[in-house]
């Protein structure tokens, strides 16, 4: 039997308003690497920030390798030998990749010397020992996010920590740099006898890399298991508390039409620092389909988005939607083309958070007739009631109508933004990352809809960070790398390594 | 939801115009005053006499339209903190058209001075809101700046090119034709008919901002001006339609007070008028029917407090006081609120979890 290394006993914690956990007791062992999974506000990073020291539970105790937590701050818990690689990374992108690994213990020569020969040597002493190769004296912010990834992990490593909590490390990785974590995190698990709690969404990562896995509901710990003794399936039921049908969705076969929706000619565009991020592009999108664009984050697929839809200048090329050219158009005059946009960010430009859902998925219409009287005065009631109707057709749960946005969980948010762009009932759909951070249910609902607009003969333009959501919708995909399109391709046959070599600027010649 | 977060932001000013008020009391029990006699004098003095009810209502009109010129501005997303400057400038842009066009029937005499007032007002409101706009450079700083650049300039007009020829006033443009002034509505009090216009703007703003689809982009913008931008809202034009009614109403309060105290623009025409004005509109939450309620609460406080002294005897800076405490509970609101749930929360789920304990 192995040794337990992390206790949770009769953990809750209480946020204003949310039960984030609740009564979860679960041991970790040592030499295993553990899966928490479960839908966005589970509970998952809560748990795990409160191991960290992020979190003080409002309830229960935690102990590590034997001894109680008392206190709550991240550094007793890396004096407990704990590490956590966090989402969104926290590197000094100006430093190199030494100077950040040594960070809060940096080596000094005469006590007030930065010592950049030590640290050097350091990292390369740890490359050598876990075999995560990087090079010490690269700065971080010119390196690629799986590197950046692996200096979070050798920081971690190098402060002692042998229980290791990462928080959705896939999530921005190729399927290529996802196999080499794997690869490290099984070795390190062999090797050192270390302990490794993964967070996910993905159940075939869970599948492929996880000894035990525990699944969360609701702040509840549902249940834990040996991996081998579950399947996707089971997961993912136990994820939602109902059996999940991710079935085929109904696709109606639309005869093919040459006339684009939406075209876009030799476009460039350069991100808010003046780089160039689209460099070149060329698509078109026509009614009655969809096109999946696949890369990594930050290859141009933002950007793309943005010149589109009129947020962002257009460099050089054209854009045309409907047939008619995007030049000089302010977003506005661009909706007018017969567009509608759901943005890849709803808090930051998808919604108004402090205004109510009635205000939120009203916007666009309040000149209507049925609105407002002379475009001026709000017809307050037919409003309120055509909120109503939306809400109850798009399933949006939370108080009611009258509810601020903001206070909505992140799926009934985006289906507060699906429900408005979809009402407008335009020709041509922009949707960008349509189910980041949403919950299984919510992701089925939003993937009819979108399928539904598609059958009704919509061209719609797709950007999504999640292949499986790509695979399920796409009638095309196109690889997209650093602001090139690299390859165009039917879904029903590349599979998903093939379009990994096509979305990291590598086309495999070997097959070709 | 809403309603809920209605009632609590209600019982939360409630208390905390108590609180004030309570230790108000407190401060006077302990200046060896009797509390009862000197609140019973506050508000004898400002609504017991007919003048006092008018010099009430006046100073209500006052804080009401700079109450709610702030909250115009803040609806779109900018703080006009240059009210004032915007109030002076009304001032004497009514003033000297007042005085130029002496001898012309009030019926256009009249108009054309709440005009110019209007004028002054916005387009010096233009400034900071195209600075913001188009440049992202805070308002708050600039309209700060431009309150003084205002003040110092009509200040030299007043003294200088301006000045009045006329002997025994030290520093005041030339008085404007007597028959454009508002008439006062009860004698020796400030209420003048100015009140009329005061009311029907104030029922304009309320209108526009809550009941009109301009108010509800003005809403968005101030809200998420990228969201607004995103769904095609002229977010830029609103932000800035805005600011220039902002100023326009501050124009109006300066004119209010030459064409109904002074009679010509002189340098003390306002004393932070707009500065109160712009507290009351933020206790309110920038809130249009509360700023009306809350502005006539405010009138009573500071227009009773100068009988109090002479009736009592207690110091009318006690309602400085006062006013300060609902300020400073209103602004600790969130904070105060927080805490509180805070420490139910821990409660309720400790005792919850022991339940659950023991009942294993």
């Amino acid at each position: 039997m192995s040794e337990t290394i992390v206790s949770f006993k009769h953990v809750s914690m209480q946020f204003p308003g949310v039960l984030a956990n609740d009564d979860v007791s679960l041991d970790i062992h040592k030499g295993e690497v553990f899966a928490l999974v479960g839908e966005n506000g589970a509970g998952k990073s809560t748990l795990m920030k409160i191991l960290y020291g992020l979190n003080e539970p409002t309830t229960g105790q935690v102990f590590v390798k034997g001894e109680e937590m008392k206190t709550f701050s991240p550094s007793t818990s890396i004096a407990h030998g704990i590490g956590m690689v966090h989402q969104h990374f926290m590197l000094v992108p100006s430093f190199t990749v030494a100077q950040n690994i040594v960070m809060c213990g940096e080596p000094r020569r005469h006590r007030f010397f930065y010592d950049f020969d030590k640290a050097n040597q350091i990292t390369n002493e740890l490359v050598r020992e876990y075999g995560l190769q990087v090079n010490p004296t690269d700065r971080v912010q010119d390196i690629s996010v799986g590197l950046q990834q692996r200096v979070e992990i050798l920081k971690a490593l190098h402060h002692g920590a042998d229980i290791l909590i990462l928080d959705e490390p896939t999530a921005v990785l190729t399927p290529q740099e996802t196999d080499e974590l794997f690869a490290v995190i099984r070795s390190i698990v062999r090797e050192k006898q270390m302990s490794i709690i993964i967070i996910t969404h993905k159940l075939y990562e869970v599948m492929e890399i996880s000894d035990r896995v525990g699944v969360m509901r609701q702040g509840k710990l549902i249940d834990v298991c040996e991996t081998k003794d579950v399947n996707e399936r089971i997961l993912a039921s136990m994820m939602v508390g109902k059996d999940v049908l991710l079935d085929a969705l109904e696709r109606t076969e639309q005869a093919r039409r040459q006339d684009s929706a939406i075209e876009v000619e030799d476009l460039y565009v350069t991100d808010t620092r003046g780089l160039p991020a689209v460099r070149g592009l060329s698509l078109q999108v026509h009614p009655g389909e969809i096109l999946g664009i696949a890369g990594v984050e930050g290859n141009g697929q933002s950007e793309l988005i943005e010149a589109i839809t009129g947020m962002c200048p257009i460099q050089r090329g054209t854009v045309k939607i409907q047939g008619k050219s995007t030049k000089g158009l302010t977003p506005g005059k661009i909706r007018q083309l017969g567009l509608a946009h759901v943005p890849e960010d709803r808090i930051a430009t998808g919604v108004a958070a402090p205004a109510d859902v009635t205000d939120n998925l009203l916007v666009g219409k309040e000149k209507a007739p049925e609105f407002s009287v002379a475009k001026i005065h709000l017809k307050r009631r037919s409003i309120r009631a055509y909120a109503r109707k939306l809400f109850e057709k798009f399933d949006i749960r939370g108080a009611g109508v009258d509810t601020p946005v903001g206070s909505l969980s992140g799926g009934n948010m985006q289906k507060v933004v699906v429900a408005r762009e979809f009402s407008y009932d335009t020709p041509v759909l922009i949707i960008s990352q349509p189910t980041r951070g949403v919950d299984i249910g919510a992701m089925d609902f939003i993937h009819k809809q979108i399928m539904d607009k598609r059958n009704a003969g919509c061209a719609i333009l797709l950007v999504s960070a999640d292949l499986d959501e790509l695979y399920r919708l796409s009638d095309r995909l196109v690889a997209i790398y650093e602001g090139k399109i690299t390859g165009e391709f039917d879904p029903k046959t590349i599979d998903k390594a093939e379009l990994g070599y096509y979305m990291t600027g590598a086309r495999k010649e070997a097959e070709a | 939801m809403k309603s809920k977060a209605k009632v609590q932001y209600l019982v939360s000013l409630a208390v905390s115009v108590l609180l004030a008020l309570v230790l108000g009391g407190v401060i006077m029990a302990l200046t060896g005053h009797d509390p009862l006699e000197g609140y019973s004098a506050l508000i004898t003095g400002a609504l017991g006499t007919k003048r006092g009810l008018g010099n009430t209502l006046a100073k209500t009109a006052t804080l009401c339209l700079t109450g709610l010129a702030t909250a115009v501005a803040a609806k779109a997303g900018i703080f006009n903190v240059g009210g004032e400057g915007q109030l002076y400038l009304g001032a004497i842009a009514s003033a000297y058209v007042g005085a130029k066009l002496a001898g012309l029937s009030p019926w256009i005499g009249i108009p054309l001075c709440l005009l110019a007032a209007m004028a002054a007002g916005g387009v010096y409101a233009v400034v900071p809101a195209i600075l913001k706009v188009k440049l992202k450079v805070s308002e708050v700083i600039t309209t700060i700046m431009l309150n003084s650049a205002a003040i110092y300039f009509c200040s030299y007009l007043a003294n200088g090119p301006l000045k009045t020829a006329e002997k025994g006033v030290s520093a005041g443009t030339d008085a404007i034709d007597k028959s454009f002034m508002f008439s006062k509505l009860i004698k020796m009090s400030s209420l003048t008919e100015s009140i009329f216009i005061a009311a029907f703007i104030a029922l304009f703003v309320w209108y526009l901002m809550s009941r009109t689809t301009i108010g509800y982009e003005m809403q968005l913008t101030g809200q998420n001006s990228r969201f607004a931008r995103y769904s095609g809202i002229k977010s830029d034009k609103l932000a800035i339609g805005s600011m220039v009614l902002s100023g326009a109403i501050c124009g109006l309060v300066g004119m209010f007070e030459v064409f109904g105290q002074h009679g010509r623009f002189i340098e003390s025409v306002s004393k932070d008028f707009y500065f109160d004005g712009m507290l009351v509109a933020m206790i309110m939450h920038y809130k249009p029917f509360g700023i009306i309620l809350m502005s006539f609460f405010f009138g009573i406080l500071q227009i009773g407090s100068t009988a109090m002294e002479s009736r009592v005897g207690i110091s009318s800076e006690l309602i400085l006081i006062v006013q300060s405490i609902i300020i400073f509970f209103m602004a600790a609101e969130e904070g105060i609120l927080a805490s509180i749930q805070a420490q139910k929360i821990k409660r309720n789920s400790a005792a919850r979890i022991a339940k659950e304990a023991t009942e294993k």
